[in-house]
């Protein structure tokens, strides 16, 4: 197989954006193309999940190719829920590394605003187990909220770590000009002060609104090349050198232990065992924190600390800029945003910054080795990749 | 019977599958043999949900897993004013979801 080097990257803001679909996902495209240098790619893979039923429109990759003007090169839809994003990279990923193709061009684009909160909630809990949960009313925070509830039984976890997580990543969303939710928050406002209860009330006992990631439109880009291409366009080199994907019970009640999270476990394992690096050797991680606990359970999946440990670490401050292994740079999906089809491309854009060197005030100081954990459904199917910056 | 009420027992292996699967997840085997499920159980977890799918019409829904007694985990409605995990509960077969296109049954427990 051959090296995948990342030669151009392109975001837009994670917000409500009054732009149709297919223009929020060439936005960031042309972006990417600018920033490589790049007139020409040989494909395009497009990740997204609500196309079809959000937004009436499908063969999204057919319609993006063509708004680019690159036409006759290939281009499909990939869709793996909200892990779709970084799927999308995978699948790039192997076209380069396979001598398929020497530019791959892979663009994440989702825009949920189309319809109301409540509809786009109820849009992603087509994901869940249509006979087991579904039709009971079952939805991603409902999955969100029991898992949290045995976590904190089991390890002590309380409302305050969780609401540490969301005033770290709000904090580091402050650096971020494309972050979704641009707002500084304190304990006193969303726990503990007299006007808590009404600033953040339950959405599923015990998570509250600020446990919960805003629904976001918005597209990222990577473009995907080989080591030749990349030398002679000159960009510092950041190659993804790892790809690691594993999958979970549909049904969350069907796992032996429900507070494991194997597919995270097994998908970041591969991925750095691929790229011959250990959780130590991570400068900068972009975990799936659709909701807090999210972030604190895969801290502790992919490595970074032990079982029932990263509430821990998170009290110590190890996980923000700064900190041992600074998490969700870009503020995560709680505080950038999470248009869930172009979420995992929007992690791995933050993620080459940080390797470039081009992170702003967020920038971790001299990060050689990033690591995502894209979560797909409530963790039945994980896509992680790693980043490792060259020379 | 509605097949999502059912337990699927592996013909060869004799272990317990809810919800139904195209092989077994122990031994690989592809025929089941269908029984009605255990109505009593432990409760492991729960939420109460506030932003309900747009077609619910109350203002919050309580969701659990249970383990039931000698059987799978189930995923259901409670009507439990005040749930604690691991405390006893116990199932009936009722209406738990009524979209544009059908009525759904499902497994609703009430304290034991
Ligand atoms: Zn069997």
């Amino acid at each position: 197989m051959r090296d995948v080097f990342v030669v151009g990257v392109g975001i837009t803001s994670f917000t409500r954006l009054e732009y149709p679909l297919i223009e929020i996902g060439a936005f960031a495209s042309v972006r990417a193309m600018l920033d490589a240098g790049l007139d020409r790619i040989d494909h395009l893979y497009v990740a997204n999940m609500g196309g079809g039923r959000v937004n009436n429109q499908t063969a999204l990759g057919s319609a993006l190719i063509d708004h680019l003007s690159l036409c006759p090169a290939g281009a499909e839809t990939i869709e793996n829920g909200p892990a779709s994003g970084a799927s999308a990279i995978k699948t790039g990923y192997m076209a380069v590394a396979s001598g398929m193709h020497d530019v791959a061009m892979v663009t994440g684009v989702e825009r949920m605003s189309e319809v109301n909160n409540l509809e786009a909630t109820d849009f992603v809990a087509t994901l869940t187990h249509p006979l087991a949960e579904n039709i009971y009313g079952v939805t991603l925070p409902s999955l969100a909220g029991m898992f949290t509830r045995m976590y904190m039984e089991k390890y002590g976890v309380t409302s305050r770590h969780l609401a540490m997580v969301a005033i770290k990543n709000h904090q580091h969303a402050l650096h971020n000009p494309f972050a979704h939710v641009r707002q500084q928050i304190t304990m006193d406002g969303i726990l503990d002060g007299p006007d808590a209860m009404t600033n953040n009330p339950f959405v599923s006992d015990p998570l509250r609104f600020f446990d919960c990631c805003p629904v976001s439109d918005g597209a990222a880009c990577l473009i995907l090349a080989t080591g030749d291409v990349a030398k002679k366009l000159g960009k510092p080199l950041v190659r993804l050198s790892g790809v690691g994907q594993a999958t979970d019970t549909h049904a969350v009640h069907e796992r032996e232990d429900p507070t494991n999270l194997l597919a995270v476990r097994g998908a970041a394992a591969k991925a750095m065992a691929m790229a011959g690096v250990k959780p130590s050797d991570v400068s900068v991680a972009e975990l799936h924190d659709a909701f807090t606990i999210l972030e604190i359970v895969e801290s502790e999946e992919v490595g970074f600390f032990k079982k029932g440990e990263g509430h821990l670490a998170l009290e110590r401050g190890l996980t923000k800029i700064g900190g041992q292994i600074p998490i969700n740079t870009s503020g995560g999906l709680k505080a950038k945003g999470h248009p869930v089809g172009a979420t995992g491309v929007g992690q791995a854009h933050e993620l080459v910054l940080q390797l470039r060197g081009e992170a702003g005030k967020r920038q971790v100081t001299n990060a050689k080795i990033g690591l995502s954990v894209n979560f797909g459904g409530f963790g039945n199917n994980v896509v992680s990749l790693v980043f490792t910056k060259e020379g | 019977m509605e097949r999502n009420i059912l337990g699927y027992r592996c013909s060869k292996c004799e272990r317990m599958h809810y919800p139904n699967r195209a092989r077994c997840s122990a031994c690989g085997n592809i025929d089941f043999t269908t029984e009605p499920l255990p109505k009593n159980g432990v409760l492991l977890t729960y939420t109460v949900l506030y932003n309900l799918p747009p077609d619910f019409d109350v203002p919050t829904l309580t969701l659990g897993i249970v383990q039931l007694d000698g059987g799978p985990r189930i995923t259901g409605q409670l009507r439990i004013d005040e749930p604690k995990s691991g405390m006893r509960v116990q199932g009936h077969i009722g209406v738990v979801r009524k979209d544009n296109y059908k009525t759904h049954n499902g497994m609703i427990f009430e304290a034991a």
